[in-house]
């Protein structure tokens, strides 16, 4: 049995998978048309980046692609998330962790904005309440101490 | 362990745990990923689960290494936490529980009783028959008793590991305890055999989800393992798949061609024919499978995958013999029996042969020379 | 046992033994032939016989010039895809790993993508040679089901092969099945057909060969 060392070894660079440069081009192909049904008919949509086979290559060049643009949000909410719009107006990067930092799932929205970010119908009237909770407390608090 | 709280839905569930709702929507949509389903499900089942109730589940563990439960332990997406906490009631698991002996039993049989036709039945490893049911037992009583009793109320049946779903090690040869899959021993309620050895812990724990939200059993194949995750072989999505195209193969561990990452079929990797979602899910968070760490796939999540010959041995070899693949000393073995036999024949056809010719030359001379006279 | 655990378990075991049998047999029986005693003086001496015999197997592997123009299209067309056939056959990494299994011998074979191309060439070459005989009268009226099986089955386990390494048709646990399976078939009909023309060709030239130098003639 031969030592390690002396086993010959020959670095090869990978090869390419198979046209997957072109998925990036296929993705944004995409986006166009899903873009159109946005304008046409109002409908949101997303891309799952998980189920893509992209490699980490394809995946910066999509980012380049896409850019940065005005919005930037931050979910804090069982691990922080970051929403971003790209350069691409209706384009939005959402990229989701859970509290360990780890990445839970990786999506392009094509949309107004995304719905995570909006506030539910049902928690606006919670809303109320506790604004309702907190004036009655201020108000109790400054009532003077009535000796 | 939570009792089982049956009016409680999962939204309140989570409201109770300081989960928010854009926290839950997070959560399914990374279980939606991870199910490869369309990002637009996540927040369907966000809206579907906050409204829906959770069931009871009850998880039994028979002929089994405890494998199965340690993987599904180690679930990303969703966490056991997650789906403990929120989303089902885990009412009965004698390896997780607190509790055990008969305030264990007695929970399982309350739990069977108030839920009487609702609960979800986990169930992992075999059910051994021999020895009338012998050689499992807990509690007084055998493994093929308490399955078929908690069949009864059990709305499904998820069938959690290799051994559960087709017998799996104790099944293989010579299977001397008479170990059999769930399905050899209920036939009447709907099953799903999420099969590997063990399963990929987000195969466990999606499959469990994509039940609990929909409240119907998902596409089945006809090994009733669900579509989504086992509806492609590991050839089919496996990364070094170019390698084999171009026939590219390692000849042994740790060569020139296995460090280079070529396709392992000639170490006997059983990807082409081996259903299951390592190539795309893969394990522990998304790190790694097998092939991807330099070792063939073993067909964990087929049938009968122990019996199929050797681990190492390429698909395209002989297979002969209990022990699996045939070794070039019996080939020779037969050949030469089969070849001795063969000239056995051929001479003693030849001796008939030869023995017909001269016999009909005698009677030709005869009567030619009875002719002349 | 699954289709494919019988394919390459016991029916290969069976197929195998028939086929060693088999050959044995019709060896035995053929070796054993008579050959009506020449009474002639033998027009050379015993070595040349075998140098002859040799040389023979040579010559008539190829047509005279005279007779090239009527077979030699023929001719090519089945030295091509023999070459084919044994290319894909003993090149291909898969069927490397098969017979090294059972002999316990390894060699190195060919990339699969240019076996992909020597397999589809032949698959085409497979197809001209039924064309031509069914279409040439003269092969038509000679030909009985000897030939078209022995066609018929090799041509199964090239598709089948082609099918399962493409992977298109079926699943590849079926595919690789069918593809074994249908190589025991083969191995069962080799000796009782005219695939045995692979044990025969060379000692009956090299016989033919003997038997005119005995007789003072070259072939």
């Amino acid at each position: 049995m031969s030592r390690l060392s002396e086993i010959p070894i020959r670095i090869e660079p990978p090869p390419a998978l198979g046209g997957l440069g072109g998925g990036v081009t296929a993705i944004l192909s995409e986006l166009i048309s899903l873009l159109e049904r946005l304008t046409n008919s109002q409908e949101s949509a997303a891309i799952d980046l998980r189920s893509l086979p992209m490699n980490v290559d394809d995946l910066a060049e999509l980012r380049r692609a896409l850019g940065e643009g005005e919005v930037r949000a931050t979910l804090d909410a069982e691990g922080i998330s970051a929403i971003r719009e790209t350069k691409v107006p209706g384009v939005w990067w959402v990229e989701h962790r859970d509290r360990h930092g780890e990445l839970m799932a990786e999506l392009i929205e094509v949309t107004r904005m995304p719905q995570i970010l909006m506030t539910a119908s049902e928690e606006i009237a919670t809303g109320a309440r506790l604004l309702r909770e907190q004036i009655a407390l201020r108000s109790v608090a400054r009532r003077p101490l009535t000796v | 362990m939570p009792h089982s709280d049956a009016e409680v839905t999962v939204g309140e569930m989570l409201r109770r745990h300081g989960i928010s709702r854009r926290g839950f929507i997070k959560f399914c949509t990374a279980a939606a990923s991870a199910m490869a389903l369309p990002p637009a499900m996540g927040v369907a089942m966000a809206d579907q689960l906050a409204h829906a109730l959770r069931p009871s589940v009850l998880y039994l563990s028979f002929q089994e290494c405890t494998g199965c439960l340690e993987s599904l332990t180690r679930s990303f997406a969703p966490t056991i936490e997650n789906l403990i906490f929120n989303v089902i009631s885990l009412d009965y698991d004698d390896t997780l529980m607190a509790a055990a002996g008969e305030a264990a039993e007695s929970a399982r049989t309350k739990a069977m009783q108030d839920n009487f036709g609702k609960y979800v039945l986990i169930v992992d490893g075999s059910v051994p028959t021999g020895a009338g049911g012998a050689y499992c037992t807990a509690g007084g009583h055998s493994a093929v008793e308490t399955l078929r009793e908690a069949a009864k109320g059990a709305a499904a049946i998820v069938c959690v590991g290799t051994c559960s779903a087709f017998g799996g090690i104790p099944f293989a040869d010579p299977n001397p305890t008479g170990a059999w899959p769930v399905t050899a021993i209920v036939g009447d309620k709907p099953i799903i055999n999420v099969s590997g050895c063990p399963p990929i812990p987000e195969v466990i724990t999606g499959t469990l989800l994509q039940f609990v939200t929909t409240g119907k059993v998902p596409e089945l194949d006809e090994h009733l393992r669900p579509k989504v995750f086992f509806g492609n072989t590991i050839h089919d999505r496996c990364y070094r798949r170019p390698f084999y195209d171009e026939g590219k193969f390692a000849k042994s561990f740790d060569d020139e061609g296995a460090r280079n990452g070529w396709c392992l079929y000639e170490l006997g990797c059983k990807g082409p024919t081996t259903y299951n979602a390592c190539a795309t899910v893969k394990w522990n968070g998304g790190t790694s499978f097998p092939i991807e760490s330099g070792h063939g796939c073993l067909g964990c999540s087929e049938p009968g995958f122990w019996d199929k010959g050797s681990f190492y041995a390429a698909q395209s070899t002989a297979l002969w013999g209990k022990a699996g693949e045939s070794s070039p000393r019996e080939v020779l073995e037969l050949t030469a029996s089969a070849v001795a036999a063969g000239a056995v024949i051929g001479v003693a056809s030849a001796g008939v042969s030869r023995l017909r010719q001269h016999r009909s030359e005698q009677n030709a001379d005869e009567r030619e020379s009875n002719g002349d006279n | 046992m699954d289709l494919l655990g019988f394919a390459r378990g016991p029916a290969l075991k069976v197929a195998l033994a028939i086929f060693c049998l088999g050959v044995a047999w019709r060896i035995a029986g053929f070796a054993l032939l008579r050959i009506r005693r020449d009474l002639n003086k033998p027009r050379a001496s015993p070595p040349r016989f075998l140098t002859e015999g040799l040389i023979a197997v040579g010559t008539r592997s190829w047509p005279h010039p005279e007779f090239i123009a009527r077979t030699g299209a023929g001719e090519a067309l089945g030295y091509s895809y023999h070459l084919g056939l044994f290319a894909l056959v003993l090149l291909f990494g898969p069927h490397i790993a098969f017979l090294g299994s059972l002999f316990g011998i390894s060699w190195p074979g060919l990339p699969s993508s240019l076996i992909t191309v020597i397999s589809v060439l032949t698959l085409a070459l497979f197809l001209a040679v039924l064309f031509r005989r069914v279409t040439n009268p003269v092969m038509r009226m000679l030909s009985n089901f000897d030939d078209y099986f022995s066609w018929f089955i090799t041509m199964l386990v090239l598709v089948t092969g082609l099918a399962a390494t493409a992977h298109i048709g079926a699943p590849y646990q079926t595919l690789l099945a069918l593809h074994i399976l249908s190589f025991d078939v083969l191995l069962v009909w080799f000796p009782f057909g005219k695939l045995m023309h692979a044990f025969y060709i060379f000692p009956s030239r090299a016989i033919n060969g003997a038997l005119l130098a005995r007789k003072g003639a070259t072939s």
